[in-house]
């Protein structure tokens, strides 16, 4: 069973890594993302009610649907926390990967992990795939609609919106370059159903893919990839995004040299969980709008 | 690959160190922990009636037009919800949910005499507005807007198709 609800998102981070992460954001997306954190404080900002003890029940009833696991959301939170947990995985193979580039004594380790870059285009459909499919469980909406999804996708905003943003950013753009989208589109055309079972992050939330196999599993993935890849390219070009301006800005919050920017987005893999965090924050948000409706 | 790595070090001591001071708990109100040991396996109670799915709901909403449009967000067990949109701003949730799979929800319209369209009606804190069709199916408007006020609640509501909402809960 997972952490209590309330638990989660009163104790949400309000300094770290990923929070500077995406703050550093916010020069694409200006003022959007508040990071809303404490179940209180949460039930108060998305219904803007004052009375004490319509907050209690209000509580009480996100706390009850979020229990209930038939309901969805804890599937929706284990799939964003999960896909999180697979990257800071491949957070230390990449970077592994590119020592192994420049030292002899572990060039093994090219044998052992997939190519970054293969690896990354991987990452970045299998978190597009997450966020289809925790959508899905949130609203209540059918596994593969993936039309459904791309309908809302247009209405984002808020942590949905930024939890976007990131992922075209810190696993699309800085890791892969501008030509992102065309080449995970080159790889996934490529891949075969066993080039994804040998993948860490697919082995883990194969089961909540939608698809008998993994050769269906994969047709999944290449539609979801195919149907948010015109979103994708309108937010890079309509905020004319580019992989310096994105670390340039992270810059303002940590200290990464220049010289190591190569290294920027393995260091986000492995220090970072943004999906988790604004997943928490998108699910409890949708709990209680809910539990308020519901009452 | 030595020589830089004294400020590579800093970078991630620096991560360390922020999230070591970002794990510190915060204070959680004892009346959630109470909440969640009290919480049932399921928020549906297996002996009410069978609850009516969401997707039964989407029909009565108001249509969109007039400048206004409706965008829907949940569709689960006995709930439906939509925002009320405006040049882009969010000004109010629209929603029905059947109060089988939460009977206490209903106590609140049979206690008052408020009606709107002539069904049992409350006011729910300062924000919602809510009637009760059918002796059954709960719908709702909740400002999220400022300028949206309780008088647009009940107008809002009587744009719900009520009587194809009654004939639902009464089948």
């Amino acid at each position: 069973m997972s952490k209590p609800i309330y638990e989660l998102v009163d104790n949400l981070p309000t300094r770290n890594i990923t929070v500077y992460a995406l703050r550093s954001l916010d020069f694409i997306l200006p003022g959007e993302w508040d990071n809303l954190v404490g179940f209180e404080n949460t039930i108060r900002t998305v219904t803007r009610e004052t009375d004490e003890a319509l907050i209690k029940a209000i509580g009480q009833r996100a706390i009850q649907l979020f229990n209930d696991k038939s309901q969805g959301y804890q599937r929706a939170l284990w799939l964003y926390q999960t896909i999180d947990s697979a990257g800071s995985a491949l957070g230390t193979a990449a970077l592994a990967g590119k020592i192994g580039e420049k030292v002899s004594f572990v060039p093994f380790l090219n044998r052992l992990t997939p190519k970054p870059e293969k690896a990354q285009t991987l990452d970045l459909c299998l978190k597009l795939v997450t966020e289809v499919v925790a959508f899905c469980q949130i609203n209540g909406i059918p596994g593969d609609s993936i039309g459904d999804f791309i309908k809302a996708l247009a209405d984002y905003g808020g942590e949905s919106l930024v939890r976007m943003a990131a992922l075209v950013s810190f696993d699309g753009l800085v890791p892969l370059g501008p030509n992102f989208i065309r080449q995970t589109q080159s790889t996934l055309n490529k891949l075969t159903p066993k080039d994804l079972e040998g993948n860490p992050a697919f082995k883990q939330i194969k089961s909540l893919i939608p698809g008998k196999n993994t050769d269906k599993q994969l047709g999944f993935i290449e539609a979801s990839f195919n149907s948010t890849q015109e979103w994708m390219g309108n937010f890079v070009s309509s905020k004319g995004l580019s992989p310096q301006k994105i670390t340039h800005n992270f810059q303002k919050f940590v200290d990464i040299a220049d010289d190591k920017l190569d290294y920027f987005g393995a260091f986000l893999d492995m220090t970072t969980n943004y999906y988790e965090h604004t997943g928490v924050q998108t699910l409890t948000r949708r709990l209680i709008e809910r539990a308020v409706a519901e009452i | 690959m030595f020589r830089n790595s004294p400020r590579f070090l800093t970078a991630f001591s620096l991560a360390f160190l922020l999230l070591v001071t970002a794990c510190s708990p915060a204070k959680t109100d004892s009346t959630w922990e109470q909440f969640q040991t009290e919480s049932p396996a399921a928020v549906v109670d297996g002996s009410a009636a069978k609850v009516l799915s969401g997707g039964q709901f989407n029909q009565f909403f108001p249509p969109d037009g007039d400048g206004y449009a409706r965008v829907y967000t949940q569709e689960k067990e006995g709930f439906a919800e939509a925002k009320l949109k405006q040049n882009g701003e969010e000004l109010a949730m629209l929603s029905v949910s059947d109060t089988a799979a939460n009977p206490a929800a209903a106590e609140k319209y049979r206690r008052g005499s408020m009606t709107i369209a002539g069904f049992p009606a409350a006011e729910i804190g300062s924000t919602a507005t809510g009637v009760l069709v059918g002796d059954r199916i709960q719908v709702k408007v909740l400002s999220r807007s400022d300028g949206f006020t309780a008088e647009d609640r009940q107008t809002w509501l009587q744009k719900f198709d009520l009587m194809g909402l009654e004939s639902l809960a009464t089948q």
